[in-house]
């Protein structure tokens, strides 16, 4: 290699980083390919959050198009969308909630508190709108975890056969429901 | 009154540094004395503007001026009054002011610190200095202003600095790394000023030496105070994560490295020279890509700032001019320069060669796991993450030729050596490394695994090759002190820097070869033993801070029945936005740390706690400081010091 072209090596290369960065920068990095699109709701086994007794499975949500919403009371941006998701409901759209516990360890933290969260619970449910049909409960975060779920809010739209169609990352408000999820429904709802 | 005070004089400042961009650079393109001239009062006077700037700024915040949306978002009355100063870079905006003071002020230290400089290299180094502070205050004003106002509505309290950021490190530690990265912008300055002149010779480096170094003291100080504030203050132990915005960081110190030890042979020896001008742009071009990659919010990271497109692309336009300037004036110029030293294969040349080599690889390999994710999602490839295994898989493989390297490049001489002569002592210290190493595992802990060994004797065989090399220097003086007090200033400063690098690994490797950490659940009067030290708790009793309250666990820790100290670990609520935060408790030591943070209560009663045994975990940050020393120790050598009273006669050449 001659002494110019090397001499040009850097600047080349730095190009190449500025095109990927300009591409990047509009590019979500929260917008995450989980794979999980087209692919069967995973089996799981999990307590209803507000009662004692129930359990819920994969099995009992077949049979209708519905949300599973991963939602917390520590998510500011879940509470937000408490108000839009309960307008869908209306509109006779089934939501599912998925609570995410953030950071319960139960080998260090002890036993969970379970009456002070279904406090906080239907205290913001009362006042923000309840969307949910029922809760489920995932405590050691372990749907989650097989979810690919990153964080809260996220949306998963599943099909009556428990097939996952759709994998949002952050809040449902009108702009989101008709660009995603609307297209998806008209199809679905003959 | 006072924030349109701020604002005024910070667009005052933007107009003098347009000025000192253009003035001195078309000086010294038509060989305008006058023009030149004009340069340093110009380059103090923009440091004046600016200053007022961030004092109206600082006022605003601790007068509790909530009409001022920064200090609303990032401040509140309760906060404590160094809190409040220090809040003033605790965000966004604030933070690039605080950025603008620095390369302001280092601009104004150049401008009175370079009478001995010709003219000619004067007058483009202020310049280019000049061009790169338009860029940040258009930013600033345009982009990110903190004296934007909220009014007619303005909160009657402000939102409170984030509790993470309430703490000693954090006061100091981005001014520190700021210094660092805008210092590096002086050496960039030097480079692309070197290469308008088209004369790249040892007086040039000489020049750049010291404000590297300096540059990289701050930088190496910034990195140690940063990493100490992460295991103080994110309470589970750790020191050092991979993120990105650590990345970023790290990138320039790794490059900086480079260049300082590359600088050193251009100025000794002539050679290297295309090679030190690409390091300077580099460095300072890593600096400006971790801006942007910490403040576009194109990563997703643990530091997470506001994320904006717009920010984002005037910054990545700003990189593109600088950067993509610099280098394509570096690849125009470059191949006429000409090295001309000679030296064979056993050289300190070819020695600091290698070590430029392995910090550029170390470089590259953090750039490429802090991108790759980004570039493989980009190409459709879906996400991937790299994370700690990858880099310290990476640096531990780098780490060893590089260890050996480092103990025997000081020991060569220029231009060539007989290895024959070296062979024997070089051995003879392998050998006592090995000794004494494994004396000291072997008999302080019940299980040795090979790779702590192979690290630990690494950091034992710099140490041990650096004395080799102190008492060879000596020897020729007759006496050992009238040998030590003819060493150079410089030298010291390598053998701070080599032995400050040994603590770095030995604390590193010993910390995660033998911390122990035990989650344990305590009711009062309850003793854990963990490494020979017990631990009795005393019960709970609640706190009251400034802006917070809370709860500490009272432990005693006692060894052998002594009392070794009383440990108060906090869980504190902050009052405005009712956070909890886990203020772990340190006892700290030369030879071990010991870290208690304090969990849930139970329904039994007890209390749950996590207890960490770190040894030697003290070494790191004592490493990273010795390193920084070595840095900030070249401004007492006589050679760098600038003289005052030479003041430059002769016309500057017309180029």
């Amino acid at each position: 290699m001659n002494r110019k072209f090397l001499a040009l090596l850097p600047l080349l290369a730095f190009i190449l980083i500025c095109v990927f960065l300009y591409q990047g920068l509009f590019a979500n990095p929260r917008e995450l390919q989980t794979g999980r699109i087209g692919q069967q709701m995973p089996s799981f086994n999990l307590p209803d959050l507000m009662q004692d007794d129930k359990r819920w499975q994969q099995t009992d949500l077949e049979g209708e198009v519905y949300l599973l919403n991963v939602w917390g009371t520590w998510c500011p941006t879940c509470l937000a969308e408490l108000g839009y998701l309960t307008e869908l409901r209306e509109q006779g759209v089934k939501i599912v909630g998925l609570y995410y516990v953030q950071s319960y360890d139960s080998d260090f933290d002890g036993p969970f508190d379970m009456a002070s969260l279904r406090d906080e619970v239907s205290t913001m449910l009362n006042r923000a709108g309840n969307p949910y049909q029922f809760n489920i409960l995932d405590l050691e975060r372990t749907l989650a975890l097989d979810l690919g779920v990153s964080g809260a809010p996220e949306t998963f739209l599943v099909d009556s056969n428990g097939t996952i169609l759709l994998h949002h990352t952050g809040d449902i408000n009108p702009r989101v429901w008709r660009a995603k999820f609307a297209p998806i429904m008209q199809e679905l709802t003959p | 009154m006072i924030p349109e005070i701020g604002y005024f004089s910070l667009t005052l400042a933007m107009v003098l540094s347009v000025l000192l961009c253009i003035f001195p650079l078309w000086g010294a393109h038509t060989g305008n004395l006058r023009l030149m001239r004009a340069a340093p009062s110009l380059a103090v006077g923009q440091f004046v503007f600016v200053l007022i700037s961030f004092a109206a700024l600082i006022y605003a915040s601790l007068t509790d001026d909530f009409t001022v949306a920064y200090v609303a978002y990032h401040s509140s009355s309760t906060l404590p009054w160094y809190y409040k100063i220090t809040s003033t870079w605790g965000g966004h905006e604030g933070a690039i002011l605080l950025w603008l003071v620095m390369q302001a002020g280092w601009t104004a230290v150049v401008a009175m610190r370079s009478q001995s400089l010709p003219w000619i290299l004067r007058a483009r180094v202020l310049g280019v200095l000049g061009f790169l502070g338009v860029g940040f205050m258009l930013y600033t004003l345009l982009m990110s202003s903190p004296f934007e106002l909220l009014l007619p509505y303005y909160p009657v309290e402000g939102r409170d600095l984030n509790p993470l950021l309430q703490d000693p490190g954090m006061i100091i530690h981005p001014p520190l790394l700021y210094m660092g990265y805008v210092g590096l912008s002086v050496s960039f300055s030097f480079a692309i000023a070197a290469l308008l002149t088209g004369k790249l010779d040892n007086t040039w480096a000489k020049w750049s030496r010291p404000w590297t170094m300096t540059a990289w003291g701050f930088l190496t100080l910034g990195i140690t105070i940063g990493s100490w504030w992460a295991y103080a203050e994110l309470g589970w132990g750790g020191w050092w994560f991979w993120d990105p915005v650590e990345n970023a960081s790290l990138m320039p110190w790794l490059v900086a490295t480079a260049l300082l030890h590359s600088l050193s042979v251009t100025e000794k020896r002539g050679v290297f020279k295309s090679w030190t001008v690409l390091l300077a742009i580099a460095a300072f071009s890593l600096s400006l890509l971790g801006t942007f990659i910490v403040r576009s919010g194109i990563i997703v990271s643990v530091h997470a700032f506001a994320t904006d497109p717009d920010r984002g692309l005037f910054i990545l336009a700003f990189l593109a001019i600088v950067v993509g300037g610099g280098l394509t004036l570096y690849a125009l110029r470059v191949s006429q320069v000409k090295s001309e030293g000679r030296y064979k294969l056993v050289s300190r040349e070819v020695a600091l060669w290698l070590n430029n080599i392995f910090l550029v690889v170390a470089t590259l390999i953090v750039l490429l796991g802090t991108l790759l994710p980004m570039v493989h999602k980009e190409m459709g490839l879906g996400s991937i993450s790299i994370g700690e295994p990858f880099f310290n898989k990476m640096f531990a493989i780098l780490l060893v030729p590089f260890a050996i390297l480092m103990g025997i490049g000081p020991l060569l001489r220029w231009k060539q050596n007989k290895w024959a002569f070296l062979q024997n002592k070089l051995l003879l210290c392998a050998l006592a490394s090995i000794a004494v190493t494994s004396a000291w595992l072997f008999l302080g802990y019940d299980v040795v695994a090979p790779l702590t060994l192979l690290a630990t004797t690494l950091a034992v065989w710099i140490v041990f090759t650096t004395v080799l090399d102190i008492v060879d220097k000596t020897r020729v003086h007759g006496s050992l002190l009238n040998g030590l007090k003819r060493l150079s200033v410089s030298y010291w400063a390598m053998v701070l820097g080599h032995v400050g690098i040994a603590f770095v690994i030995a604390g590193v490797t010993l910390t995660s070869a033998y911390s122990v950490e035990r989650d344990v659940s305590m009711k009062p009067l309850d003793v854990v033993s963990l490494n020979q030290y017990d631990y009795r708790f005393e019960g709970v009793k609640d706190i009251r801070g400034p802006n917070y309250s809370g709860h500490a666990g009272v432990v005693t820790v006692l060894k052998e029945g002594d009392k070794v100290a009383r440990l108060y670990a906090e869980k504190r609520q902050y009052d405005i936005g009712m956070q909890f935060m886990t203020e772990a408790a340190i006892d700290a030591g030369f030879t071990r740390d010991l870290y208690l943070a304090l969990g849930e209560q139970l329904s039994n009663g007890g209390w749950s706690l996590r207890i960490y045994h770190k040894p030697h975990v003290r070494w790191m940050w004592l490493g990273g400081i010795l390193i920084s020393l070595a840095g900030f120790m070249i401004l007492g050598d006589k050679r760098y010091r600038s003289n005052k009273k030479r003041e430059q006669k002769s016309q500057p050449e017309v180029a």
